[in-house]
């Protein structure tokens, strides 16, 4: 039986004024079972975020895409935008970082999550409202306060609203990109339960993308952690803690001092690389502490390790030096 | 949440003081609104500058009879005194080009002025300051003009005078939001503990980072005082000896050019006028938009995006 | 960001009348402090005895302090008493001039201003939306140029072009004087439609391109992407989320442009001869006729002000964010 979600070799390119490309993102693959929770890791501009934009098709012209995207065995990256649009929000739906200017200011909040009904004939009239009300009640928020304005509500309010707007057609994943960075840690916390209670009860499948992993920690089971525009390594949370088998996956935890401590202080020395030329080997060997003379010429191809586990590293080949683990 | 911000900005950075002449350079050079806008504006500065050498006729000279028809001799006719057109034009630049510049500058310098205390100073003086700037911005610029220049009477300074004291409001408010915002930043607030006066910091650090801006506004500012001055000339407000592309307009029109269907006595003039405000417009609106670099990418375009095949593109499929 | 909705409205009201105030003053400064002494300009009144003379002086308190006389002149004001006119029809009111006249402006500007505000949004909406493409740059060019081009100078190039088609003189048919009630409306009417065209050929450019400012700014906002997000069209994103909100700032900026509408009705006026207070005070400069010109001024003025408020308004219907 196919996977609920399975992503094969995504890439995404982007057009650079003088001509030139930025590949955004590199070849990235996962799959995604129902009710599971997955997270994406990585640091700013490591395409995480545009991927996830990908799955939906919500590129700007500039962008070329790459890659198959099956729900349910259909590939609905086959057709580019037209192909995509009738699966946006029945199928895969979105929240965004900082709901506040994620929704309309000047239309009330029920509207908002009526509007998607609408354009997918799902429901019309006192029913679609019916349904709104119902949904705002699922995710902590009175019924009767859809007829507020969004500026009305405080921000962790909004993200619930926008929650419970994502969910209007009843998709399958939910892509939440960043959804509780702009809020505070209190409201944080209540986020992220009701994300994990909505996957439960509804056996949603759920793509959590944040650079903070006690968050990821908290919600998820398994995470890809993502290096400038690849996949460094993705597999069970415990697994990527205890034993990383990427120098990257190491580093960015331990950077983290304890995972139900404070915000990200990522601390690894360096930048990332530029994403607009290529270079052969791999692209995280300048800030590695463990590169070595193949990293400089061969690039890493993603390995599975462990059912579950794949990882992209010279250091996990049959004959390396030392192990890669910590 | 946007993944790349594809804007050819020139952005400004925010910390450091910028050099002020590069930019210039840099928006006509990548922008082509720009460079055409500059463009035309040069050809009309030419055309004025040296009238008295490209023009084929005098100014003042009657060559023909009165609303003479275009001819191989005289491109664009003759207008209701039998002088030719296309001199005519050649030397009208020059008055609207002069009144044009010196009233967006008297305009640029009062609106600086304003703009520069009232965001250095803030508090009551902002408050003041921004309040009758906001009575100046309702009242009709025109329609005051007109009433002031009637009183005063008909003289190019005058003209002048009348469109600069008119025009201030929309560079004070700029301005002032600019000043605002670099007052707040760091290498000002050390020089204030440092304990430069006022003066010296507005003259040393302020000044600097709003010149750009000040330039588009001028450019801007000069477009609307060439618009001004053509209509003060047509209600006859402008002073009667001067030649300026408005004052030919007028001619035209109180001298029945359309009745006598001699539109060339009417057209160019206007054309021209046009010609120049749109060089102005396109020259210092891309200033402006390169001092706002638009950061955000539009979400909504009708291209969509593309798809390729892997086969010959990027790394090799495992 | 929510405010007081009464404070708001309260505070743009008190504006208004402030700035009708120092409208008023303005006025008064300006003709008192005329070259040559007031009196002999106030009382230019063609063949003015000694006598009369004394008589303007002492309405008008010329020999009072000025305060005083800014007084007086509050006073006449309020009792829309504004002098008589010094050259239309044997010293006519002022005020009932001015009042005949904005009676015959405001349906060509209405109209003229309507036109060019529909265009205006259309070609904006559709500029913003196919950015860059052919549409949009020829959109965007025409509208440039339609706002460089001197109004009376596109009166003119309508006047020619229309000449044979259209009425382009006054208001009515000068040979027509038997027409009944409703014929003579036609006529009117007939006779409004160069000068309404000219308004709108000369507004719609910079509404085009405000409209199309507000909608790029707009078309940037995150709740786009969560339109498009949830499945909706291009269009249907345009039409449902961009354009709603674009209209917020438009609707501030078409205020600002009032002072522009006002302007144009004068020179307009002044090449189709139409009958409304833009040629009066064309006539009024031509001839120096300081009393209808100070009225034209004042009447003119308090209609930016009047629009003005009431775009305040509307814009505070229209966003939420300012609510009770």
């Amino acid at each position: 039986m196919s996977a609920l979600l399975d992503v094969r070799n995504l890439h995404v390119w982007f057009d650079l004024p003088e001509g030139q490309e930025l590949h955004a993102v590199q070849g990235v693959s996962f799959t995604l079972e129902p009710g599971e929770r997955m997270g994406l890791v990585g640091e700013s501009g490591c395409g995480k975020t545009t991927a996830i934009l990908a799955l939906m098709g919500l590129l700007p012209a500039s962008a070329s895409v790459a890659g198959q995207v099956l729900v349910d065995g259909e590939d609905i990256m086959a057709g580019a935008e037209k192909s995509i649009r009738p699966h946006r929000w029945t199928d895969l739906a979105m929240v965004f970082q900082g709901a506040m200017n994620a929704l309309n200011p000047v239309k009330r909040v029920g509207a908002q999550i009526v509007e998607p009904m609408h354009i997918h004939r799902i429901a019309e009239g006192s029913e679609a409202e019916r349904r709104a009300g119902e949904l705002l009640e699922l995710v902590g928020i009175p019924a009767s306060a859809g007829e507020r304005y969004p500026h009305e509500f405080s921000g962790g309010m909004r993200q619930r609203a926008a929650i419970a707007m994502a969910l209007a057609c009843e998709p399958k994943v939910l892509l939440a990109d960043e959804p509780t960075t702009a809020l505070d840690v209190m409201v944080q916390a209540q986020i992220l339960q009701l994300l994990t209670r909505l996957c439960d009860e509804l056996g949603l499948a759920l793509v959590l993308v944040t650079h903070d992993l006690p968050v990821v920690a908290q919600v998820c089971e398994r995470a890809c952690v993502m290096y400038a525009g690849e996949i460094a390594e993705a597999g069970p949370m415990d697994e990527l803690f205890h034993e990383p088998r990427h120098p990257y996956t190491r580093l960015l935890f331990a950077a983290t001092p304890d995972l139900y401590g404070e915000d990200d202080v990522l601390s690894i020395p360096g930048v990332p690389p530029r994403l607009d030329h290529t270079s052969p080997g791999c692209s995280f060997r300048e800030r590695c502490d463990r590169a070595f003379d193949r990293c400089a010429s061969d690039h890493p191809e993603s390995m599975m390790l462990a059912p579950g586990h794949v990882a992209a590293c010279h250091l996990n080949e049959v004959g390396a030096a030392a192990g890669g683990s910590a | 949440m946007n993944p790349v911000s594809v804007e050819p900005g020139v952005v400004p950075d925010l910390d450091r003081p910028r050099r002020r002449g590069g930019l210039l350079w840099d928006v006509v050079r990548k922008r082509k609104a720009a460079a055409v806008g500059a463009g035309m504006i040069l050809v009309f500065l030419i055309l004025a500058v040296f009238a008295p050498v490209l023009a084929p006729y005098g100014p003042r000279t009657q060559v023909g009879p009165v609303y003479g028809s275009p001819s191989s001799s005289h491109w664009l006719g003759l207008d209701d005194g039998g002088i030719d057109m296309v001199s005519l034009l050649f030397y009208g630049a020059r008055v609207s080009m002069i009144v044009g510049a010196a009233a967006g500058l008297v305009a640029t310098f009062i609106g600086g002025i304003i703009g520069i205390t009232a965001g250095y100073a803030g508090g009551r003086t902002d408050g003041v300051l921004m309040r009758i700037t906001d009575y100046f911005l309702v009242i009709p610029d025109l329609v005051l003009m007109i009433v002031i220049a009637s009183i005063w009477g008909p003289a190019l300074s005058h003209i002048i005078l009348v469109i600069g004291i008119l025009l201030w409001t929309g560079t004070a408010r700029i301005i002032r939001s600019q000043v605002k915002s670099v007052r707040e930043r760091a290498y000002v607030k050390r020089a204030r503990s440092l304990g430069a006066g006022h003066f010296r910091i507005v003259f040393r650090h302020v000044l600097p980072q709003i010149a750009p801006l000040l330039i588009a506004n001028v450019v801007l500012t000069v477009a609307i005082a060439i618009f001004d001055e053509t209509a003060l000339a047509f209600l006859g407000l402008s002073d009667p000896t001067a030649i300026s592309w408005g004052s030919i307009i007028e001619h035209g029109f109180i001298r029945q050019a359309v009745t006598a269907g001699a539109w060339w006595a009417i057209v160019p003039p206007g054309i021209c006028v046009a010609l120049l405000i749109m060089g102005c417009y396109l020259l210092g609106q891309a200033i402006e938009d390169a001092l706002n670099p638009r950061l955000k990418v539009a979400h909504l375009s009708i291209k969509t995006f593309r798809l390729r095949s892997l086969a010959g593109k990027g790394p090799e499929v495992s | 960001m929510a405010v007081r909705r009464t404070d708001y409205i309260l505070k743009r009201i008190l504006f208004a009348v402030m700035t009708v105030f120092v409208a008023i003053t303005i006025n008064f400064v300006l003709f008192r402090m005329m070259p040559g002494d007031a009196i002999s300009n106030l009382s230019r009144v063609p063949h003015a005895t000694p006598a009369l003379r004394a008589e303007l002086a002492k309405e008008f308190g010329l020999d009072k302090p000025m305060w005083q006389q800014y007084l007086i002149y509050l006073q006449q004001l309020v009792h829309l008493n504004m002098g008589v006119s010094w050259v239309e029809q044997q010293g006519q009111p002022v005020w009932q001039l001015l009042r005949n006249r904005l009676a015959n402006t405001i349906p060509m500007a209405a109209l003229g201003t309507s036109v060019a505000i529909v265009i205006g949004i259309a070609s904006g909406v559709v500029s913003a939306w196919r950015r860059n493409s052919a549409a949009d740059y020829v959109s965007t060019n025409v509208a440039i140029a339609f706002y460089a081009f001197p109004t009376q100078w596109l009166a003119l190039m309508v006047l020619i072009i229309f000449a044979g088609v259209l009425p382009s003189y006054g208001m009515h048919d000068v040979f027509s004087m038997q027409m009944g009630r409703w014929q003579s409306y036609l006529d009117a009417f007939k006779h409004m439609l160069l000068p309404s065209l000219t308004f709108a050929l000369t507004l719609f450019g910079e509404y085009t391109l405000i409209v199309r400012s507000s909608m790029l700014e707009t078309l940037g906002e995150d709740y786009v992407l969560t339109a498009r997000a949830k499945g909706l069209s291009s269009w249907g994103v345009v039409r449902g989320h961009a354009t709603r909100n674009a209209m917020l700032p438009t609707t501030t900026l078409i205020a600002l442009s009032l002072g522009y509408i006002v302007a144009g009705a004068i020179l307009i006026e002044a090449v189709f001869s139409w009958p409304g207070i833009g040629m009066l005070t064309y006539s009024a400069v031509i001839h120096q006729d300081y009393p209808v010109l100070q009225g034209c001024f004042l009447v003119l003025t308090m209609s930016v002000i009047f629009f003005n408020l009431l775009a305040d308004l509307l814009y505070v219907k229209l966003d939420p964010r300012i609510n009770e």
